[in-house]
């Protein structure tokens, strides 16, 4: 029994408690062994945050839980199962690979847990992937495939290497041998959507901020590291990284969201340094755009008559906030040492693309009633189309049901991914809503 | 040793009676339920000795029909299979008014008279049902879920913690009542609920027949520094009943009502029948009562902020209602009806319903306000069918909680002297209240002719009851033949 | 340990296979801790296992034929809502059937007569927003929105908003259950008809076998449906704001305030709240524990044990804080008139107003209950009692005074008495008290404390909630009552013969007695022999 206490020493208490070292570093899943054992199954994770929880539809921002139902896809289950895993009470059966890749990682259950919590929830689901590799059952082939695509191609669709800058020349677009400002397109801009890519050309050179390209642009890895093959995402993190820098960019942009969470995030944290030790910057479209418009350097003039709601991608908003390298331990109380301030999804790329949008003439912005860090998922992203389509496609409908809820003609969003998975699901659904990459709507705004 | 024997053994030869003439008092009452005698009749002190009369009912299979109040509207304390008649009326000590909490602690057998006056000198009044009769048990009123007038209250019903006797003997304390060494403990009465189940519902309804309550806590509240009365002549029900679909849930008021003529006039007339045939001529078809009230700190200002939205809805929506301080016609109602609203019906006055013919039956049920006049319709074709005129047809409509449900009440006055006219009403009854349920009223409290009807439809529910039924009376001698037992 | 193959087929064919598994992975998923509410301890390590199946009904009808095969197949099976009351709400012994109720989610709203139709898988804010909608509220349980309205109405279903109406069940309209044997029964306006607006039955209501106080934790049946009361709330739009972690409702001035005022004692806190109860004012008014505010201020738990390792028992015992909601449910003219009237009882007690924000985080729509979280990692409210002001203010302080005998575990936080507010316009109290310790230590000392305090109720005479399954049976049975337990256990024996249903709830408790050896030394009282094992 403790003396009656009326000052406690919260300092010598954690000195003298016996502690546990941590790292945020998901190639060792049991540096998450914390954060699964404390998921309280409030399920914070799976449903849109109270506060701004919009009624009887629409009730929750997590696509695989609001799929699959069983408490096991969500990440209060997979906290369970991941801590069962680490503990050596599971086995890696077929049913536990589909929980943990059924899953686009779309960082709603990290930000929904962290509104109350200090769990990593997020890293604990790649750490779950990083296991699965390292354990010699994971990826899934379909993922299987993405990686020797790369390997081979240099691209996530093992489309021809030498096309990958095609869509300059259809484009009529020539970029500078050398500027500040280096444009990552992507293997989507490049190869599956040269409208975006030649969309963004387009913008930078009319706001007179010129760009160069990698010389030899290869896929960023986004797939390959969230699916949980490290090494490989590594390999090209550390190749990727050292000819940006060869160039002497010191900024690089992106139009793909994917691409630029990997980038600013996921990079930084491969090589265990921080998004600022970069050596450059790292900007989507829309930050910089909206940083142009509000400068005077460039003007949204053009009228476009449309009622329009803006999709807040994942990988440019919840998850999009920089990286910082930790390690430290934890003791008392599970407090740890040194200071740890935490990714909450607060400070995402939320308001540059609804302030673009707000701009232009003639233009209606809808919010729709799951918005910014409580959006609902595409469902394409970090390797999900391709080995769960049918869940990818599925998501893109649920997010369809609120574009018709708030009457809007158009979604916009800002990464490939999202776009053309919204395109197909339009499709197959029959309905008129337009479907556009904020790169498209920016151009067409300007003058040019 | 006979059963005589042993009763007087438990209550005292002064408390107990075999009397044909004393037993005859209990075998009916105000309704037309057919008459039942019990073979004894007994008056415990105090819950030791309902315990050891229930136990030893039990252990004897002998019926027990508890009875607290000394007048009876329903038929549902007179025994139908003989037995005893336990008779609670002498438990009836206000054991304490906790005026902190604001509760009281009474016994069975208080009445609202005594328990009104008593409650009065402390500041504080009980919120009542429509004119309850002075003698009437509170305690059993509220179990039998009288509905109160006044509509402001989220948390409606007043039950806090009771004490009982289960049909096999034991006393048994409920909620927060059921701690060790009650009321001397930190615990002051003041939840119903538990422990372990929500047994004190089981007992809501009952008509006595799931044990005795001996004692319960009720909420009290203060007495209103301030009121204002008004009326509101009205003719078109509905449209007064959209009017408190759109004030209630404002939280507006005290006592709220609506009484047809035949109604109001049976409350108000003093010279009968003279007074009472002016009145039914006079008054308007229907009169809305509202109630506000100042309560005990800046009585003027709540009374000014409720009377001004009040004037703003009637001008802006409700022109047609004239809501004002007085009734056309009708100066000084307000004087009148206040008091009588918040005091039980004197005792040494006929009850109101059973002022004009001798008796009245009572007819009521729970619906969406919205549906009464739907329903009134039904009975006012109905009634003629069998010879009673529309004009002599009492209706009291009550909203309960903010309306979202309302309690609706006929009367059909008969004169008890006359066999013809009870027959007449009984069958009327009988088939209203069929044609009524068919439609959708919902029967709470199926008192004796009913409750075949009622529990017909309920048949799943009165399947569960009988189960939960035999768990605490597996002797079924609590009022056996009532409700569905 | 999963169920029969021939049992898995027949309950596959009533739900198809989409909605049933007994994969061990998908099983796992569903493990009740370690961490959660009234996790990471004992109970919860001895009494809780996986579920040897997992099914998701969508209907009555399904619920009803589920429970029938259990009983025929004597598979032991466990309503579940959300799961997030804790190992209470899982299964207890091996095979047992988990029937996951949130495919029957659905929220009705009748406006017009204030009531809600709601399945056990629907959860608290969607309801509260669709009311907000309509200009009505509910009172949200302390336990979260993110809790099943239906469970939280049988088990719990108060918090500060309860100033005007505190126990759940009078909220309780038209029910229904399906019993343990797979009997449906329909209460309320439901026993009659297909509408649901009201709660009575003809008759004794049967409501009394839905909850008592703290509920049954699901061993009497499973609630398909219910109805439940909405409160009239005033019009004006509580605006969202905010980017998580820090999102709130902005309320409209004048219509919906908060107001905070410090008090100079707790004779000052407690009078405040008698005479707003007297007064008839207010929405919520409630005090709350000093560390509460440490956790609203932190932004991280470090931040938190940074700003708690400031205070001490001093600090602790001169802060007396009572927060005030008023609401202006008639006008804005009522808002200034509770506004004048609680002005002049605060100027009686000493009490001064300080700058509150003009929003609210947690109780309208939230209950930021996951915040309790933080601090240690573990918590439970080891006490959530209705009863009067009188009692709600004496049994916090007895609480305090037995914790100190297990701290540590238990956190340190100087004695606080817990939390007390008015319910019910004052005519009755509210007090819980919650405890905190990392589930990482021994634990032993808060399975202790917990039974420790039924020995201190029983003592002190205080009513408790934590009655019925939440404490051994045989301990407090023949205290409350006396032997409600054989009351309660008769009831069970009635509907549950075969004690299918989430065994051996309501016993559960008195075995995870037997069961702990650390529990032997508080053990001092009589159980049956056939107590199950």
């Amino acid at each position: 029994m403790a003396e009656r206490q009326t000052k406690i020493d919260v300092k010598k208490l954690f000195k003298e408690s016996p502690k546990t070292p941590v790292k945020l570093d998901v190639t060792d899943l049991n540096n998450f062994v914390y954060d699964m054992s404390r998921c309280i199954k409030c399920k914070g994770c799976t449903w849109v945050d109270h506060i701004y929880m919009p009624g009887a539809q629409f009730r929750t921002k997590c696509p695989t839980a609001t799929r699959y139902l069983f408490d096991s896809y969500g990440a209060n289950g997979k906290m369970r199962i991941g801590l069962a895993l680490a503990e050596g009470k599971l086995q890696w059966t077929d049913k536990l690979l589909e929980i943990v890749y059924a899953d686009p990682l779309c960082g709603a259950c990290d930000v929904g847990c962290k509104r109350n919590l200090d769990l990593e929830i997020g890293l604990t689901l790649e750490a779950l992937r990083v296991k699965a590799v390292q354990d010699g059952v994971g990826p899934l082939p379909a993922h299987k495939k993405i990686a020797q695509n790369i390997e081979k191609d240099h691209n996530c669709f093992g489309a021809p290497h030498n096309n990958r800058t095609a869509w300059l020349a259809e484009g009529k677009i020539n970029p500078a041998k050398k500027a500040d400002l280096l444009y990552f397109v992507g293997c989507s801009a490049s190869y599956v959507n040269p409208e975006i890519a030649q969309a963004t050309a387009r913008i930078l050179k009319a706001a007179g901020t010129d760009f160069m390209l990698m010389p030899d642009e290869w896929c960023c890895g986004n797939i390959v590291f969230s699916v949980g093959m490290i090494d490989e995402a590594r390999a090209l993190a550390q190749r990727n990284i050292e000819e940006v820098k060869k160039t002497g960019a010191k900024t690089v942009l992106m139009s793909c969201a994917e691409g630029y969470r990997m980038w600013k995030v996921d990079y930084p944290k491969l090589l265990n340094c921080s998004t600022d030790d970069l050596g450059f910057k790292v900007v989507h479209l829309v930050e910089h755009v909206d940083s142009l418009i509000k400068q005077g350097a460039l003007k949204p003039t053009k009228p476009m008559d449309m009622r329009v709601a803006y999709h807040d991608s994942c990988s440019l908003s919840r998850l999009s906030e920089p990286w910082v390298p930790w390690e430290g331990e934890r003791g008392w109380m599970g407090m740890v040492e040194p200071r740890l301030t935490r990714r909450r999804g607060t400070n995402g790329v939320y308001f540059q693309p609804r302030d673009i949008l707000n701009a232009i003439p003639g233009l209606e912005l809808v919010e729709m009633p799951r918005t910014r860090e409580n959006a609902f998922c595409c469902g394409a992203g970090r390797g999900t189309k391709e080995a769960f389509p049918e869940l990818a496609l599925w998501s893109a409908h649920q997010r369809l049901e609120e574009v018709k809820h708030v009457g809007a003609e158009a979604l916009v969003s800002a990464c490939p991914w999202c776009k053309n998975n919204f395109a197909q699901a339009v499709k197959e659904d029959g309905n008129s809503i337009e479907v556009f990459d904020i790169s498209e709507v920016i151009l067409a705004s300007i003058d040019r | 040793m006979g059963v005589k024997e042993k009763l007087i053994e438990f209550v005292g030869a002064e408390n107990f009676s075999d009397a044909p003439q004393l037993l005859g008092e209990y075998s009916q009452d105000f309704s037309l339920s057919l008459p039942g005698l019990p073979n004894y009749v007994v008056k415990p002190k105090d819950a030791q000795e309902v315990h050891e009369i229930i136990t030893f009912a039990n252990e004897n299979k002998i019926p027990v029909v508890p009875t607290s109040s000394k007048v009876h509207f329903y038929g549902a304390t007179i025994p139908r299979q003989g037995g005893i008649a336990l008779d609670l009326s002498s438990m009836n000590k206000i054991l304490a008014i906790d005026e902190d909490n604001r509760s009281v602690r009474i016994e069975a057998g208080v009445t609202w008279e005594q328990l009104t006056r008593e409650l009065k000198k402390k500041g504080f009044r009980m919120i009542m049902p429509l004119l309850p009769p002075a003698e009437r048990s509170v305690v059993t009123d509220y179990l039998e879920r009288e509905v109160p007038t006044n509509t402001v209250y989220d948390y409606g019903e007043p039950l806090q913690a009771m004490e009982v006797v289960w049909p096999t003997g034991e006393i048994f304390r409920m909620g927060s009542a059921s701690v060790d060494g009650f009321p001397d403990s930190i615990s002051k009465g003041a939840n119903p609920s538990g422990p372990g189940l929500d047994f004190y519902r089981f007992f809501q309804g009952a008509q006595g027949t799931m044990g005795v309550v001996t004692w319960a806590h009720l909420k009290i509240e203060s007495i209103p520094k301030m009121d204002k009365v008004f009326f509101a002549p009205v003719d078109d029900l509905g449209y007064a009943i959209e009017f408190l679909y759109r004030i209630l849930p404002r939280r507006i008021g005290q006592e709220c009502l609506l009484l047809n003529d035949v109604d109001l006039a049976a409350i108000i007339a003093e010279d009968w029948p003279a007074d009472f045939e002016r009145l039914q001529a006079a008054l308007p078809p229907w009169t809305l009562i509202v109630v506000i009230s100042g309560l005990l700190r800046r009585p003027e200002e709540k009374i000014a902020y409720e009377e001004n939205f009040l004037k703003q809805v009637l001008k802006n929506e409700f022109p047609a209602l004239h809501l004002a301080e007085s009734l056309p016609g009708f100066p000084g109602l307000h004087k009148k009806l206040l008091p009588m609203l918040r005091n039980p019906w004197p005792a040494d006055v006929p009850y109101w319903k059973n002022r004009y013919t001798g008796a009245c039956q009572s007819l009521f049920f729970i619906t969406r306000p919205v549906l009464a006049p739907q329903f009134i319709s039904m009975v006012e074709e109905m009634a003629p069918l069998y010879g009673y005129p529309v004009s002599d047809i009492g209706i009291y409509f009550q909203p309960i909680e903010h309306n979202r449900a309302c309690h609706l009440e006929f009367h059909f006055f008969y004169d008890p002297a006359n066999d013809a006219d009870k027959e007449r009403i009984r069958a009327m009854y009988y088939d209203i209240a069929r044609a009524l349920l068919t439609e959708g009223a919902l029967f709470t409290r199926p008192y004796g002719d009913l409750a075949p009807l009622v529990f017909e439809k309920a048949a799943g529910y009165a399947m569960t009851l009988k189960r939960v039924k035999k768990v605490f009376d597996p002797n079924n001698i609590m009022h056996p033949g009532t409700l569905c037992f | 340990m999963s169920i029969s193959k021939e049992s898995y087929r027949v309950l596959e064919s009533i739900v198809g296979a989409e909605y049933i598994s007994d994969d061990p992975v998908v099983c796992e998923g569903y493990r009740s801790g370690p961490g959660g509410y009234e996790s990471g301890l004992g109970y919860e390590r001895v009494m809780t296992v996986v579920p040897g199946c997992v099914i998701m009904p969508k209907t009555t009808e399904e619920v009803q034929r589920i429970v029938r095969v259990c009983c025929r197949y004597e598979i032991p099976y466990v309503p579940y809502s959300t799961g997030f009351y804790g190992p209470r709400s899982h299964p207890h012994v091996e095979g047992a059937l988990l029937v996951d109720l949130k495919r029957m989610d659905e929220i009705e709203i009748d406006e017009k007569h204030w009531f809600a139709v709601v399945g056990p898988g629907a959860i608290y804010s969607p309801l509260q927003e669709e009311c907000m909608k309509r200009g009505g509220y509910v009172v949200i349980g302390g336990g979260g929105a993110q809790a099943s309205v239906i469970a939280n109405f049988l088990g719990d279903g108060w918090s500060p908003l309860s100033h005007r109406i505190g126990l759940p069940h009078r909220r309780i309209l038209g029910t229904e259950l399906v019993l343990p044997d797979g009997e449906l029964v329909k209460m309320g306006s439901l026993a009659q008809q297909d509408d649901p607006f009201w709660g009575e039955s003809p008759g004794p209501d049967l409501r009394g076998l839905l909850r008592g106080y703290t509920g049954v934790r699901g061993c009497l049946g499973i609630v398909t449906k219910m109805a439940v009361k909405i409160l009239p709330f005033q019009p004006e739009r509580l605006v969202p704001t905010g980017i998580s972690p820090n999102t709130s409702l902005a309320l409209p001035e004048k219509r919906v305030k908060w107001i905070n005022f410090v008090v100079p004692n707790k004779e000052a806190q407690v009078r405040a709240m008698f005479e707003i109860g007297k007064a008839e004012i207010a929405g919520a008014v409630t005090k709350v524990p000093l560390f509460w505010r440490a956790i609203a201020k932190a932004e991280c738990k470090e931040e938190f044990w940074e700003l708690w390792g400031k205070e001490s028992a001093e600090t602790v015992n001169k802060f007396f804080i009572v927060r005030v909601l008023l609401i202006g449910f008639t006008s804005e003219e009522h808002m200034e008139y509770d506004e004048r009237v609680l002005m002049d009882i605060m100027k009686e007690v000493g009490g001064e107003a300080r700058p509150t924000r003009p929003s609210d985080e947690s109780w309208i729509k939230n209950a930021d209950s996951a915040g309790m979280w933080v601090m240690c990692g573990s918590y439970v409210s080891v006490d959530y009692v209705i009863e009067t002001l009188s009692q709600a203010t004496q049994h916090g302080e007895l609480y305090a005074d037995l914790k100190w005998k297990y701290t540590p575990p238990l956190m340190p936080d100087y004695g606080d008495p817990g939390w007390f507010q008015s319910f019910e316009l004052g005519h009755q109290g509210y007090s819980e008290f919650l405890v905190y310790w990392d589930q990482d230590q021994n634990t032993d000392g808060v399975d202790l404390f917990y039974v420790d305090t039924a020995k201190m109720n029983i003592k002190n005479r205080t009513y408790t909630s934590l009655l019925g399954p939440h404490q051994p049976l045989y301990l407090t049975g023949p205290k409350y009552g006396p032997n409600y337990h054989l009351w309660l256990l008769r009831v069970k024996d009635e509907f549950d013969p075969q004690w299918m249903c989430h065994p051996p709830v309501p016993l559960a408790h008195d075995v995870f007695v037997e069961r702990a050896k650390w529990m032997k030394p508080i053990k001092d009282w009589e159980v049956p022999k056939d107590l199950p094992k």
